[in-house]
């Protein structure tokens, strides 16, 4: 059969499914991939994908015995490895009580599945390619009244040239449970479609830190669907640095009374990257809080986008929504976006957005300057407090330090190249 | 030789002309006192002397210690011992007091050709300097002005001052937003720096600074220009009959 180039991947794709023995949610998965959104589609109209169409890219098939040589940061921390899309228990640290990792069977596959295909990412690329191709969707469970104290890693690594990656996860926190969990993307594949489903029980709580630093060719396109249950807390904060495209898409459903939501996120871009924060938050019941702040630096020729969109059912009184975001500009021909939108049906809520993309600040850089500062160094310093302030303010004490870091390394890779 | 002249300066905003040929003579251990009523200039001389961008003289000239600022940006003219202390300083989030002191204290020494200093030797100098201030421990590991008030962004300015060591100081409605206790410490700290081989220039509006701060020569800014100078008297000429008085008279 002749077929136009643009439909390789999706034969690819199906070719992979074939290969599964279980194939009830893999099979439906594959049969809703048809294509790439289009530009058409109004959230993907400012992070276009046309180009993957035109790329031979093909779903990896885990190699299980690749060694990896990368090492945490922590000195104690537990380490979860994913290497092209898959679990390696044998590379990842044996886990505290309390808490388990299992691979879903095909029912439970199923629900997971499902749980997307109800939400708003059902279109979503990833949602589909990745239930289609993972290799298989791995549960992390906190055990009720279990609150971790051990600093928990989650690595994603491996994969190669042409190649798509897909690792699952599924994290549940049950009642009165809590955990900080950093993630590491890191992967070598042109494509990475990482799914990831969140659920919050009640009074559950966690800090996640995800950290987007794949190969400089490649396109991250994750997808994490999020559902809070009465007075849980999920506190998010996710620094993309690496990829030439990274799209971090998060939909928070506030199910449950007086639940609190952030999401916050800074993106650090140059040369020809271009990096997406879009976010979903739908607040369907009264007395929740959700706050958004998310802070871009670009240089080179680089693209960032924000687009959070806040909807407050008609029955989500006293609802509490922020959102603001801001970019510095270091070059004139890097380009920011930001797309705030508040739907709201409800009449006694306060929600507020703002947005802004400019330059340094004329009179802070003076002021500096007037101390006998040098301007390189001080654009250097008020670059480097945009960021500190909103890493004290949404990273948890103990992680501070190893987010900016992580911040600065690229910061100062954007800050050579424009100052 | 004059610590700072200013001869024949002239400046447009807007195409509009703000300093119309103003000339001015600063030796070192003189206290000078520049009083206008508003729009008379005040501010775009300190922001002209400072080197803020888009304050450039169109023609005119300014030395400090005998060298020409004309070709110097905001940070070199700073370096060599000029300050302002700012009418309105600005917040700066995200930047810690002391880092901030540090740096800066750093970039005047290696210009003055000193050793720069470590961490702790800088924290012990900060930390002695600031308790003479009344500038708390506390207010210097917060992010610079930020959450101040009034009171203590002044202070923190004429701290900056006291560890710089500059040459000649410009103080721009320094008294602004003051109360009587307030300004009595700001002032104090001002004195406690004259000395015989800097100079100060006190920029403001009301005579009531000037009695903390005892000025050697008092001169009137008025439409761009000094109309009027004279000893400390001149001042209460001022807050007697108003600057309306002053200004018809020249």
């Amino acid at each position: 059969m002749l077929h136009n180039v643009k439909d390789n991947y999706i034969i690819s794709v199906k070719d992979h499914v074939s290969q599964f023995e279980e194939k009830s949610f893999r099979k439906l998965a594959s049969n809703d991939f048809k294509s790439w959104p289009s530009p058409r589609e109004e959230t993907w109209r400012l992070s276009r994908l046309g180009v993957l169409s035109r790329k031979e890219i093909t779903p990896i098939t885990p190699n299980f015995k690749k060694q990896i040589s990368s090492v945490s940061k922590f000195k104690s921390s537990k380490i979860i490895r994913f290497v092209d899309g898959a679990l390696r228990e044998d590379l990842s640290s044996k886990l505290p009580p309390g808490v388990s990792l299992n691979i879903l069977g095909e029912e439970d596959s199923l629900r997971c599945f499902h749980k997307f295909k109800d939400s708003n990412l059902k279109d979503h690329p990833s949602t589909n390619v990745s239930f289609s191709c993972t290799p298989s969707i791995v549960k992390l469970t906190i055990e009720k009244d279990v609150k971790i104290r051990d600093l928990f890693e989650i690595i994603y690594e491996g994969g190669d040239d042409d190649t798509s990656v897909h690792p699952a996860l599924y994290i549940e926190l049950k009642d009165n449970s809590s955990i900080t969990i950093i993630e590491r993307f890191n992967h070598l594949s042109s494509l990475i479609m990482p799914l990831q489903l969140v659920e919050l029980k009640k009074n559950a709580s966690i800090n996640s830190l995800k950290i987007f630093n794949d190969n400089q060719q490649s396109y991250n396109l994750s997808a994490n669907c999020t559902f809070l249950s009465e007075k849980s807390n999920y506190n998010s904060f996710s620094l993309i640095k690496g990829g030439l495209f990274t799209r971090s898409e998060t939909h928070a459903y506030l199910k449950g009374e007086n639940c609190n939501l952030n999401l916050n996120g800074v993106y650090l871009s140059s040369k020809n990257q271009h990096h997406d924060l879009t976010t979903a938050i739908y607040h369907d019941v009264p007395n929740c809080t959700s706050k958004q702040i998310v802070r871009g630096v670009l240089g080179g020729k680089s693209t960032g986008v924000f687009q959070g969109k806040v909807r407050v059912a008609p029955d989500a009184q006293k609802t509490d929504g922020q959102q603001m975001s801001r970019a510095i500009l270091l070059s004139e021909n890097a380009i920011a976006n930001a797309k705030p939108e508040l739907e709201i049906y409800a009449d006694d809520v306060i929600c507020a957005h703002g947005a802004t993309v400019g330059e340094i600040d004329d009179d802070q850089l003076f002021y500096l300057k007037s101390r006998g500062i040098s301007e390189k160094k001080a654009k250097q310093i008020l670059i480097t407090a945009f960021l500190k302030d909103i890493i004290n303010e949404s990273v948890e004490e103990s992680i501070q330090n190893y987010v900016f870091e992580e911040a600065e390394l690229a910061l100062s890779e954007i800050i050579s190249k424009e100052i | 030789m004059s610590l700072l002249e200013i001869k024949n300066a002239k400046l447009k905003l807007d195409d509009k002309d703000i300093l119309k040929g103003l000339s001015l003579s600063v030796n070192s251990g003189e206290v000078h006192a520049i009083m206008g009523p508003n729009g008379s200039g005040k501010s775009t001389l300190s922001y002209m002397l400072a080197g803020r961008d888009g304050y450039e003289l169109e023609s005119g000239e300014v030395f400090l210690e005998g060298q020409s600022l004309s070709d110097m940006e905001a940070d070199e003219r700073a370096r060599s011992g000029l300050f302002l202390a700012f009418q309105y300083p600005v917040e700066l989030p995200g930047v810690g007091g002391m880092s901030f002191l540090r740096e800066a204290v750093n970039s005047r020494r290696k210009f003055l050709g000193e050793e720069e200093l470590d961490h702790l030797a800088f924290v012990k100098e900060a930390r002695k300097v600031a308790s003479k201030m009344f500038v708390k421990d506390e207010m210097l590991k917060r992010a610079v002005n930020v959450g101040f008030s009034g009171g203590e962004k002044k202070r923190f300015e004429i701290l900056q001052m006291a560890m710089l060591k500059p040459k000649v100081s410009i103080l721009d409605e320094t008294d602004s937003g003051l109360d009587v206790d307030a300004l009595k410490i700001v002032s104090d700290g001002v004195n406690a720096q004259r000395n015989d081989e800097n100079a100060i220039v006190v920029i403001t509006h009301y005579q009531r600074l000037l009695d903390y701060i005892v000025p050697d020569f008092v001169h009137i800014l008025s439409d761009g220009n000094i109309i009027k100078s004279g000893g400390p008297e001149l001042a209460l000429e001022v807050e007697k009959n108003g600057y309306a008085g002053l200004i018809n008279a020249a």
